[in-house]
């Protein structure tokens, strides 16, 4: 309980010192905007040209990318500060986590908050709000209920596949570009349903880089589809199990990294 | 009971860096991508020492003796290689959170504040995850604000310090909890004489008020000289010497250097038991002698009996130019 109230403190002194450089705060919720913005757009076009691809109507789409919207939302807002982790390192700026009677992992975590990231979260709910509408999705009590299950599930995939490759940079030292191309680039892969990959790629996203689990396994649950490709009944529901597997191995990981950690030198 | 007489164990302790070399020029540079060669640095090579609950101990090298290494061991940053620490009973590698909140860890290069936020926020923020009571909070910055004189500093950003007055703002940072043990890496780096001053003057107040146990790493000996009882040298990630900082001179020290300026250049000194002329200088002579088998003032009686001396004095050796002595193993000559 009081490691709560301490992170709590933490948090709201994070957001003050933010808070000083109130112009770079706006620019990046703009950038998010605008990114999304672009991404919609391209969607869109390429829906009006075919009407469905691989037997997803453009309804069903969108809530797909509402799911990912949300998880990757979530996880940028909670992990937003692994992302310039390896500076932390090469600085020897971890030593000073180190000495303090907290988890490091949770002062890295608490030491900044994306306020902004929470843009994410506008178009999640967006997405959400036009992808019910257009695929006529049926909102059962039980729907509602394990919405944000799936959610929490997809955020710990993504969130834990954000410190594994985090922890890297305690052998690397650097790792920003391993970071920008697991972390950013690998959500592509998940803007359209999975099933239009071959079964090699399909499998690699399942089992080995498990983020179909983030959308598309989850998706055929709300929207009652039959499955196709790999889709087993059973994977539906598999998005929390994966998630807690994920983050286990992900912690343990950083563990191991903070063992290793050199520190710099004098 | 003993054993809660000692802050600090350490046996056998070692620690190896793994260090790949990148190699020289783009050619190298390219090659170092796919092979690198590695190599194996023991940065320190199996110390044994214990300090005990109050002592005041330098711990100097030259850079890369491993001072440093052995500090964040101590202070649960690093992770041994082999051997064994226990800091308050705790082994801080193990239990790093239960050691955090009973050491205090100040580092002259970095510093332990929140960049952004005024210093009184920092010194909030560290209340809290140090755990201590406002009441205990308000009686300890009281007592630091008395002895460093931080009330001024409190509304500023940290980021708008000078260096010196950030020093002083994390030595208290690094006392709020009131540590038994506080470790300090090279806490006097580039600040001014008075700066300085006013920081030793503090460190040898909670050492003899508190009973604070104090672990000092330093360039400077002068902050030897005047706080550190005990000194333990380093070299090579090796202890060469470690006990009390006078008894290093009885050690190290078998020559005393006098300064002699007669009232005219032409004389030969010769003849004097123990005594060698070193350096000359128009009227001046450096002479040293044997202080194991020959007493300063026979000395310096036979030369005034002998001579016209003007001015004479005895150049008593620093601890710096014993220490350079050590690590040159060289003669010790007096710099002028």
């Amino acid at each position: 309980m009081e490691s709560i109230k301490i992170y709590l403190t933490l948090f709201t002194t994070s957001i003050k010192a933010r808070m000083e450089y109130k112009a770079s705060f706006l620019f990046y919720v703009f950038a998010i905007l605008s990114f999304y913005a672009g991404q919609f757009g391209l969607l869109f076009i390429l829906l009006n040209r075919f009407h469905e691809i691989k037997g997803w109507s453009v309804g069903e789409m969108v809530f797909l990318y509402s799911l990912q919207a949300f998880a990757f939302g979530f996880t940028n807002l909670i992990f937003s500060q692994l992302v310039n982790f390896d500076k932390m390192i090469v600085d020897g700026e971890f030593d000073r986590v180190l000495v303090r009677p907290l988890s490091p992992l949770g002062q890295v975590i608490f030491s900044k908050f994306e306020v902004s990231t929470a843009a994410h979260l506008i178009i999640g709910f967006t997405a959400l709000y036009f992808g019910s509408c257009y695929a006529n999705i049926e909102w059962t009590l039980y729907k509602v209920i394990l919405f944000p299950v799936i959610v929490t599930g997809g955020v710990l995939i993504a969130g834990g596949i954000r410190l594994m490759v985090t922890a890297v940079a305690f052998w690397t030292l650097r790792n920003r570009s391993l970071v920008h191309t697991v972390i950013f680039s690998s959500k592509e892969f998940i803007n359209y349903p999975v099933n239009i990959y071959n079964m090699g790629m399909q499998f690699f996203l399942t089992f080995v880089f498990p983020i179909a689990f983030i959308n598309f396994y989850p998706a055929h649950f709300f929207l009652d589809r039959s499955g196709a490709g790999l889709l087993h009944p059973s994977l539906e529901m598999g998005t929390p199990i994966v998630g807690i597997v994920v983050i286990t191995i992900s912690i343990f990981s950083w563990k191991a990294g903070v063992n290793h950690y050199q520190s710099t030198g004098s | 009971m003993e054993q809660n007489k000692i802050a600090i164990k350490v046996k056998d302790l070692s620690k190896d860096f793994d260090i790949s070399e990148s190699g020289r020029g783009f050619s190298g540079k390219l090659k170092a991508l796919f092979y690198r060669k590695r190599k194996i640095i023991t940065a320190v090579d199996g110390i044994d020492f214990e300090i005990k609950r109050g002592e005041f101990v330098g711990y100097v090298g030259e850079n890369g003796a491993g001072k440093s290494t052995t500090i964040k061991m101590l202070t649960g940053i690093l992770v041994p290689t082999s051997g064994s620490a226990e800091v308050n009973g705790i082994v801080p590698f193990k239990e790093r959170k239960k050691n955090a909140a009973k050491i205090g860890v100040v580092f002259g290069q970095r510093t332990q504040l929140w960049w952004d936020l005024p210093v009184r926020e920092s010194f909030d923020l560290l209340r809290v995850i140090f755990r201590v009571s406002r009441t205990d909070f308000l009686s300890q910055i009281k007592k630091l604000d008395n002895a460093l004189g931080l009330k001024p500093l409190m509304d500023m950003p940290v980021r708008k310090l000078s260096l010196g007055q950030r020093m002083r703002c994390d030595i208290a940072a690094s006392l709020i909890h009131n540590p038994p043990v506080l470790f300090l890496d090279e806490p006097t780096i580039g600040l001014d004489v008075l700066a300085k001053e006013s920081i030793r003057n503090f460190l040898a107040e909670i050492n003899r008020d508190e009973g604070t146990t104090i672990i000092l790493t330093t360039h400077d000996m002068n902050d030897i000289e005047q706080l550190c009882k005990r000194l333990i040298i380093l070299e090579e990630g090796k202890i060469m010497y470690d006990g009390e900082t006078e008894l290093l001179k009885q050690k190290f020290v078998h020559e005393k250097v006098i300064e002699v300026e007669f009232y005219d250049d032409g004389n030969t000194i010769q003849g004097i038991p123990g005594v060698t002329v070193v350096r000359e200088q128009g009227c001046k002579k450096w002479l040293t002698f044997d202080n194991d088998n020959y007493g300063i003032g026979e000395v310096i009686g036979t030369i005034a009996s002998r001579y016209k001396i003007k001015d004479i004095s005895v150049n008593e050796p620093s601890v710096e130019s014993i220490i350079r002595n050590i690590y040159n193993n060289s003669a010790m000559l007096p710099t002028t």
